[in-house]
């Protein structure tokens, strides 16, 4: 009984914590854009040849269930990773490290927390689904069960499945920083790929599969020769109907949802073992802080106090400031964005941009640079949000022309970077005279950076820009898709100008969100 | 070299406010910014910081209100922030490059001048390692170093003394004393004996307000004749403490050797001499007695 009490209170005082903050409500926010797409038919899913399922309880419930399991459970890692980080940042973890509390505890009440943030997402799907059938009005009954079971047996252990996967990144030290948030993509990737194999994926995709195909292929004999099952984001639309009643929630059904939930705890327990209780010996970014060879100075070891010096042997400073070149402050940032990268990375980063120069040209282009312009995430995801960080904003903000020399130094630095990494492209897009080409590779150069630096602003963090950014990386570059190929991989898919104009856009949002950071620009 | 603070309120929402209408005038010397917990103090130290703009009123640095040019207040600004951070992978020297390029100051010259900053705060011979690595103590230098980068007219200081060893506490006050000759000094804090040291000037503030802005001599002498030591058996003294208003307490063998404060001793007190935690003190309740309405009379048996 007290192990219940103490457990509510830790969830109770996480997920008030939480939702007492601005960014809860975008969260929430989101949840209802999803819920808009699914009711404005801008994301359906389509089986066989061209069918969907009529309008109905079950078949709306299902739709957006799936939603929440494919699309949610990845934004909502990304949302819910933080627990663990929040407690050190704002040193609560100190003093409950001195209480009685057990690690296992602790992350399964991270866990909880995690998931009933992520369940307020699905419940706005829920409600949302309810209104959606009434206002599709394709089918005249109504069953709240078939409605809702998707969300809860489908939907729910997903959500609890992201929750666990979070506290366990966040207590891993390999995965607890932007690594993390990219193996969680690929993870999820594989996840979703699990139900098109046949096997019970997480999500629940192969149960609708199974079940959509079985009762298709009553309609339509032929349907299960050429099955296909999508779930479409403004694509094509289906140009049939058919009656579909839902899933049959037999036992074995519900012990394999039941086994997710399991892995759930699983995932929270494995947590446990891994975390390190807010102890600084034991925490990695302390020790890489620490460049991994200086632990915490203590008293003994701290410079002795000797009295020679004084103030009167400072010396005095040229008076003008103003003719400081820009280029030093660049030169500032980058060596701050550059700092503490490992030696293998800079062989990694050289090895591409030499690639890119040498490597056959459509592999250099479409692969080479593809690779180049990821390597540097972890470059990239700081700006803009470094000063909040690390605390350093009132340092920043009180000096000089901080808004117009720093910001756009942070920027220049990140766009360097960028050059150098695929500069090779570009040099041979140009010596080619192929401008179209080396057009769209500048304006991803530009692009990718400027993004960063948004983002940064904007969100206070690195994690936004990590997590959009590698989606779009895998969607656009990496596979060549028209419209979403910012860095020009291929000649077909590249198409420089939204990008030039969405770099000019959100230069003037991270401009005018850092101005209002300030209190005087 | 005048900093002028015009009726200046800031609200935090729509109803807390944390300065109302504080007017002060500086010039060079040092400032002891003295208050309680919640003051205002690093509320006022961020306006005069160019960090957070004041709701109302102005300030003016030589005549020039800061909202219209705040860089050029920054060009002549050192600041220590109460809570500041650093970049846990560069080192001293690093850090201190950086900030010297942000605030746009000549590269040979801020060169030496890190040298001689890590020297002065006693940083010099850890100036390679990494900050992550360092101690609250030494981190706290680090910001003392970079306030003084580029030599400024205007040096405001919040808690500075927060997390120093005795040793380098003394060492600071020593430096801001000898920094003030041709400076205007902010130090808030409420360490008493921090401000004992070093200010020229005191600013007492209390609940957003400007409680009283005095010498330490001038704040000692409002306080003449109103100081009594007074011993009490142990067993007596909560008693006593509820009646009257205490300074300072000293376990003896005779019993509680106590500091009152008051017009009116209590029986056996023996009149003591002034410090300036009795003088802020004295003043500060006498502010709340006072914005309370309520007539109370310091000292007397309640």
């Amino acid at each position: 009984m007290n192990s219940a009490r103490v457990l509510y209170h830790m969830v109770r005082a996480d997920f008030l914590e939480r939702v007492r903050r601005y960014s809860f409500l975008l969260t929430l926010a989101g949840a209802l854009w999803v819920a808009y797409g699914v009711a404005a038919e801008e994301v359906w899913i389509v089986v066989g040849s061209g069918y969907r399922g009529v309008y109905n309880s079950a078949w709306i419930g299902m739709l957006m269930a799936i939603c929440c399991s494919t699309f949610l459970s990845l934004a909502g890692f990304y949302i819910v990773k933080n627990s663990v980080q929040r407690d050190t940042d704002t040193r609560v973890g100190q003093i409950l490290a001195a209480t009685p509390m057990r690690k296992d505890f602790y992350t399964i009440a991270k866990t909880l927390s995690n998931f009933v943030v992520l369940a307020c997402m699905v419940g706005i799907l829920m409600v949302a689904a309810v209104a959606m059938q009434l206002l599709r009005g394709e089918a005249h009954s109504f069953s709240l069960w078939k409605l809702w079971a998707p969300f809860i047996f489908l939907a729910l252990p997903t959500m609890l499945l992201a929750a666990s996967a979070a506290v366990l990144f966040e207590t891993l030290p390999l995965l607890r920083g932007g690594v993390g948030n990219i193996v969680y993509f690929f993870a999820w990737t594989a996840a979703i790929a699990l139900g098109a194999t046949g096997l019970d994926d997480p999500t629940g995709l192969q149960l609708l599969y199974r079940s959509s195909r079985q009762t298709l292929q009553a309609i339509d004999p032929t349907a299960g020769e050429r099955f296909n099952f999508a779930l479409t984001i403004g694509g094509e639309r289906a140009a049939h109907t058919f009656l579909w009643n839902g899933i049959d929630w037999t036992a074995s059904v519900l012990l394999m949802r039941l086994v997710w939930v399991g892995a759930a705890a699983a995932l929270a327990y494995a947590a446990s073992i891994f975390f390190h209780r807010f102890d600084p010996a034991r925490s990695w970014f302390k020790r890489r802080a620490a460049t991994e060879t200086t632990p915490q100075m203590t008293a003994a070891q701290e410079p002795v106090a000797s009295s020679h010096v004084t103030a009167a042997h400072l010396s005095p400073l040229p008076q003008t400031h103003s003719g400081v070149p820009f280029f030093r402050v660049v030169a500032a940032e980058l060596r701050l964005m550059l700092k503490g990268k490992r030696w293998w990375w800079y062989l990694v980063a050289v090895g591409l941009a030499i690639a890119c120069v040498f490597a056959p040209f459509d592999a250099a282009r479409g692969g080479v640079l593809v690779a180049a312009w990821l390597w540097p995430i972890f470059v990239w995801s700081p700006m803009g949000s470094r000063e909040a960080r690390h605390a350093t904003e009132s340092l920043i903000f009180s000096s000089s022309r901080a808004l117009s020399r720093q910001l756009p130094a942070v920027w220049f630095a990140g766009v360097l970077v960028a050059l150098v990494a695929g500069g090779g492209i570009g040099a041979r897009l140009l010596l080619a005279g192929d401008h179209r080409g080396f057009a769209a590779w500048l304006a991803g150069a530009i692009f990718i950076p400027t993004l960063a630096l948004a983002l940064g602003v904007w969100s206070g963090g690195s994690k936004a820009f990590e997590a959009i950014y590698i989606v779009w990386w895998y969607v656009g570059p990496a596979h060549h898709i028209p419209g979403l190929d910012f860095i020009g991989a291929t000649a077909a898919s590249s198409n420089p100008v939204p990008y030039l104009i969405a770099t000019v856009l959100l230069l003037a949002a991270a401009y005018w969100r850092r101005r209002t950071r300030m209190a005087y620009a | 070299m005048q900093l002028t603070i015009e009726n200046v309120s800031k609200r935090y929402g729509r109803e807390n406010w944390a300065l109302r209408n504080f007017t002060l005038q500086l010039g060079p010397g040092v400032l002891g910014l003295l208050g309680p917990n919640g003051a205002g103090k690093t509320t006022l130290m961020s306006v005069l910081a160019t960090i957070t703009r004041a709701t109302s009123g102005r300030v003016t640095w030589n005549g020039t209100d800061i909202a219209s040019d705040p860089d050029g207040l920054r060009a002549k600004l050192g600041y220590l922030p109460q809570d500041f951070g650093v970049y846990p992978n560069l080192n001293a020297v690093e850090f201190l490059e950086y900030l010297a390029a942000v605030k746009g100051l000549d590269a040979v010259a801020s060169k030496r001048r890190i040298d001689e900053l890590l020297n002065l705060v006693n940083l010099a011979d850890v100036r390679k390692r990494p900050l992550g690595g360092y101690s609250g103590g030494m981190k706290q230098r680090v910001g003392i170093a970079q306030a003084l980068l580029n030599d400024p007219q205007l040096l405001i200081v919040d808690e500075p003394t927060a997390g120093l060893d005795p040793e380098e506490r003394v060492r600071f006050r020593n430096l801001l004393s000898e920094l003030s000759g041709e400076r205007i000094v902010i130090l808030s804090t409420h360490i008493v004996s921090d401000v004992e040291a070093t200010a020229t000037d005191i600013a007492l503030i209390s609940q957003g307000t400007l409680v009283a802005h005095a010498s330490p001599e001038e704040l000692l002498r409002r306080v003449e004749g109103k100081v009594w030591e007074w011993v009490i058996p142990s067993a007596d003294f909560n008693s006593a403490r509820q009646r009257y208003l205490i300074s300072n307490t000293a376990r003896r063998s005779d019993g509680v050797h106590a500091r009152v404060l008051g017009d009116t001793p209590p029986d056996g007190a023996q009149p003591a001499t002034p410090n300036l935690e009795d003088a802020y003190l004295f003043c500060l309740t006498q502010h709340r007695a006072g914005s309370a309405s309520q007539p109370v009379e310091v000292g007397a048996p309640a």
